[in-house]
């Protein structure tokens, strides 16, 4: 008999975790020129973090944004496309895994197949691809996950420890869960 | 004083003696009828006794082991009303057992990763095609830099080169 009450808590934890833990995320996807230009322009909100990353990295000094796209994954098998004049890159998304999603990449020059690639996009990690040369400057692709609304509040207020122990809780048992 | 019905029912039983029985006998009007009704008392008295008596029971034993054995059957079947295992000192000490685990629990996930501390988990790239016909000479490399956020970057050399107009929003 107390068995069978510890059994029934334990499942009505878990499933409460289960339902609660299932938050969504948002990939951000952007078309980036970048250029070396006397006076350079600064850089959009989404790339603010990854400002000195870009510039160590590609050696341009202004980074613009000509097309982006921001979906929120719900069931991790959605697609979405972010466009420019010539380019547009087709995000396919096929499942989350344990560390984000994986995702089938499609860029096209209008409607020519430029590069096509698949790649494991991590939560904490994101890509950077090199495109072709543009005129002095070069096409960059970047993707980003971003937490959604909730986590986000969340990160930036602080909160109370045992609610804060509480929700990794939940995020552990749903990472358990199949 | 005793009545006339006392000192009958002692004569009857024979419990009258000495001057009283002479002079309770001498009271009587028919001293014959009184001793024929008395006969008859004392015939009927005995027999009374000899019919009425307790029988002695010949299984006495057995009959004792049968009835013990029958409170014991029911005694087992009767349904026990309230469950004995919680108490309330059990209760108290589980309640205080879980919050223990709760606590303990929650301060071994918060200390295993800080708030705003990324996991280890790089980007990775599964695999990448160019198509070789536009571009011949095109190649695709990969790298991670943990030192600029955490990074991956897909590399290509020799895509072909686009005018400026391509950069338009």
């Amino acid at each position: 008999m107390p068995h069978r009450t510890l059994l029934i808590a334990v499942l009505v934890m878990l499933a409460a975790g289960a339902l609660s833990a299932n938050a969504a995320h948002a990939v951000w996807s952007g078309l980036v020129i970048a250029e070396n230009v006397p006076q350079p322009v600064q850089i959009p909100a989404e790339l603010t973090k990854f400002e000195q990353t870009l510039k160590d990295l590609f050696g341009y000094n202004q980074f613009e944004l000509i097309g982006q796209s921001n979906k929120t994954l719900r069931t991790g098998e959605e697609d979405w496309l972010a466009v420019s004049k010539y380019f547009s890159l087709h995000v396919d998304a096929r499942g989350e895994n344990e560390a984000g999603y994986t995702l089938n990449l499609t860029l096209y020059k209008e409607k020519e197949i430029l590069l096509e690639t698949d790649a494991n996009l991590s939560r904490s990690s994101p890509l950077v691809i090199k495109g072709p040369q543009v005129g002095g400057g070069q096409l960059l692709l970047v993707l980003v996950v971003k937490d959604d609304q909730i986590h986000r509040r969340r990160h930036v207020e602080p909160s109370n420890p045992i609610t804060t122990g509480w929700y990794r809780l939940r995020r552990v048992i749903h990472r358990m869960l199949p | 004083m005793k009545t006339f019905e006392e000192k009958w029912t002692a004569w009857l039983d024979g419990q009258l003696s000495g001057r009283e029985l002479i002079e309770f006998e001498s009271s009587l009007p028919d001293l014959a009828a009184a001793e024929a009704e008395k006969r008859d008392a004392q015939k009927l008295g005995s027999f009374l006794k000899k019919e009425l008596g307790a029988q002695a029971l010949s299984n006495e034993e057995f009959f004792s082991h049968q009835l013990r054995e029958r409170i014991a059957r029911e005694s087992e079947h009767r349904p026990r009303s309230t469950s004995t295992w919680w108490t309330v000192p059990r209760l108290v000490w589980s309640g205080a057992t879980a919050l223990a685990l709760f606590l303990v629990t929650t301060f071994v996930l918060m200390n295993r990763n800080n708030p705003g501390e990324q996991s280890d988990y790089l980007t990775q790239i599964l695999n990448s095609r160019v198509d070789p016909v536009v571009n011949p000479n095109a190649t695709v490399s990969i790298f991670e830099s943990k030192n600029h956020n955490n990074v991956t970057v897909l590399w290509t050399e020799g895509l072909q080169s686009l005018p400026a107009d391509y950069a338009a929003k």
